[in-house]
């Protein structure tokens, strides 16, 4: 059984830490310049969320099957929510099938320099939205006042 | 220090020997299959070389149940849909694929669709899509370079969108590589210097990489000192048995580095070059190594300095900064001599690129894959003077 226990808080907790991700211009104006559309789909629990970056801003839309994506990536949400602290090296999660990319794989790793600032942004969201029992960094101090 | 956390996996079965493209049975005895398609182009086959193997398939007791040679110099989408087709049509069981880096990455992609069947794009593309083993692959290589024999990756150029699909997947790794120095010994000069700092520059940018382990370490170490020691003779004298199977042993050897730890920012820009300026890709390589390394150089000192020895450089009482730069100093005075010979340009003024299309460059070598793995983070502003320098 993964961390989340449902579906319904796990959607609540990474769509909108998505939001927030759109709408920090030092990574949100490089998401929209790739023009990426992405589709994760999640298991324990189940999700899918559609991150569509090739209007004028970064959209977040859950349970989205229909929008063509350019890149699919299957995951679990315990690896999802590892990712976004900075925990998972993503050649080494692809190379053990931990996460199933299909797509232009190269437009991926690409991005990653880009949303390196959301790692640290992760448990400090969790924490001021009320989800600190998800925050998994040992050594995290909340933020001053 | 100990990597995180790496991966070592290579069932591709290796056999060296002069001649032995053509006394296979041994090998296909225990891959079991009877029926086998030939994938190769028209130059291999020009040359006598896809006839030589079939006569020795054909003593193995093996059916060659038909030849695909419409390979162009980059593996094209289309080719692969129909390559595919040919060898389903014919009946065959495996591929023998007898050629470069093209020749073979069509074959390992056909193989995909003749194996799985379905859409190369729609179903494949992305990392490690497929389930379960595909039918067997053969691969002779006829250069010394690509490494492609034992690489678990094929890249595929669509022409419609003028962009190169690559394919990683364990599955993709061939059944047996067939190292033959006979197979390349009517490879030119400039083919054989390009190709060989091809191998050369996958073995640097293994050893260097994020990803880089103490296996892949290995390889690309082995890879190094053999090129060192063949590769200028193998171009001088093409008819040098030894030379050309020193080669061939380094770029597989550089192969199986690169596979597991991948390539870096040399590649990036080579890539980019290559995509602008129709520049061959192991010239490009060629060109870009010295300065790639230097671009590299404050991330990288003490494994450069390691790196010296395995090219043959003295660096006993020299710091760790002045053993590292002869390695680069090495570099440089390989291509040098390659380049002495006619058989390599050093510089990008050389090989058609316009001093207004660098930034270009630059840019392009931003959204390469390859970018992601080079120990220091890419920045266009900083890879530019070092661009400016290779012209």
């Amino acid at each position: 059984m993964g961390m989340f226990k449902s579906a319904e808080e796990f959607e609540t907790v990474i769509v909108g830490f998505f939001n927030l991700i759109g709408e920090t211009p030092v990574i949100a104006d490089k998401l929209l310049k790739s023009k990426m559309i992405i589709r994760f789909i999640y298991t324990d629990p189940d999700l899918v969320v559609v991150v569509d970056c090739s209007g004028d801003k970064a959209e977040t839309r859950a349970h989205d099957t229909e929008t063509k994506a350019i890149v699919e990536m299957s995951m679990s949400a315990d690896v999802a929510h590892r990712f976004w602290f900075g925990m998972v090296n993503l050649t080494k999660a692809l190379t053990r099938k931990e996460m199933v990319a299909k797509g232009p794989i190269p437009k991926v790793l690409k991005l990653l320099p880009a949303i390196k600032p959301s790692y640290a942004m992760y448990p400090q969201y969790l924490e001021a939205n009320g989800y600190g029992q998800y925050n998994i960094t040992k050594s995290y101090t909340p933020p001053a006042g | 220090m100990l990597p995180e956390f790496f991966e070592f996996y290579n069932p591709t079965k290796v056999v060296y020997e002069d001649g032995v493209a053509t006394d296979l049975k041994p090998e296909l005895d225990i891959i079991g299959i009877k029926k086998y398609f030939i994938v190769s182009d028209h130059v291999i086959h020009d040359l006598g070389l896809v006839q030589k193997v079939a006569d020795g398939l054909a003593e193995a007791g093996v059916e060659v149940t038909g030849t695909y040679l419409d390979v162009a110099q980059d593996a094209r989408l289309k080719d692969v849909q129909f390559c595919a087709d040919q060898i389903k049509a014919s009946g065959a069981e495996g591929i023998v694929s007898i050629g470069g880096g093209s020749v073979i990455d069509t074959a390992k992609a056909a193989n995909i669709l003749f194996s799985e069947g379905g859409d190369l794009v729609e179903d494949y593309s992305g990392a490690q899509t497929l389930t379960r083993p595909l039918k067997p692959h053969v691969v002779i290589p006829t250069t010394a370079g690509t490494g492609s024999e034992v690489t678990m990756i094929a890249v595929i150029y669509d022409e419609e969108n003028k962009e190169k699909l690559a394919f990683p997947d364990k599955f993709l790794l061939p059944t047996l590589a067939v190292l033959d120095p006979q197979m390349t010994l009517s490879l030119p000069p400039k083919m054989t210097a390009a190709t060989g700092m091809d191998a050369l520059t996958h073995a640097i940018e293994a050893y260097v990489d994020i990803d880089a382990s103490p296996i892949s370490d290995a390889f690309a170490t082995g890879a190094i000192e053999l090129i060192f020691k063949h590769l200028v003779t193998a171009t001088r004298n093409g008819d040098d048995v030894e030379a050309r199977g020193g080669m061939q042993i380094a770029s597989t050897m550089a192969g199986i580095a690169f596979t597991h730890s991948m390539v870096g920012c040399i590649h990036s820009m080579a890539h980019a070059t290559g995509a602008l300026y129709r520049v061959p890709h192991g010239v490009a390589n060629a060109i870009f190594l010295p300065f790639g390394m230097e671009y590299n150089f404050e991330e990288i000192t003490e494994k450069l300095a390691r790196l010296a020895r395995f090219m043959g450089e003295d660096t006993t009482g020299l710091s760790t900064e002045d053993a590292a730069r002869s390695a680069i100093a090495a570099v440089r005075g390989l291509t040098a001599q390659l380049n002495a010979l006619d058989a390599l340009p050093i510089r990008l003024r050389d090989v058609g690129v316009p001093e207004d299309g660098l930034e270009a460059i630059a840019e392009g070598a931003l959204n390469d894959g390859s970018s992601f793995y080079n120990p220091r983070e890419m920045d266009e502003c900083e890879l530019l003077p070092y661009i400016k320098n290779a012209y």
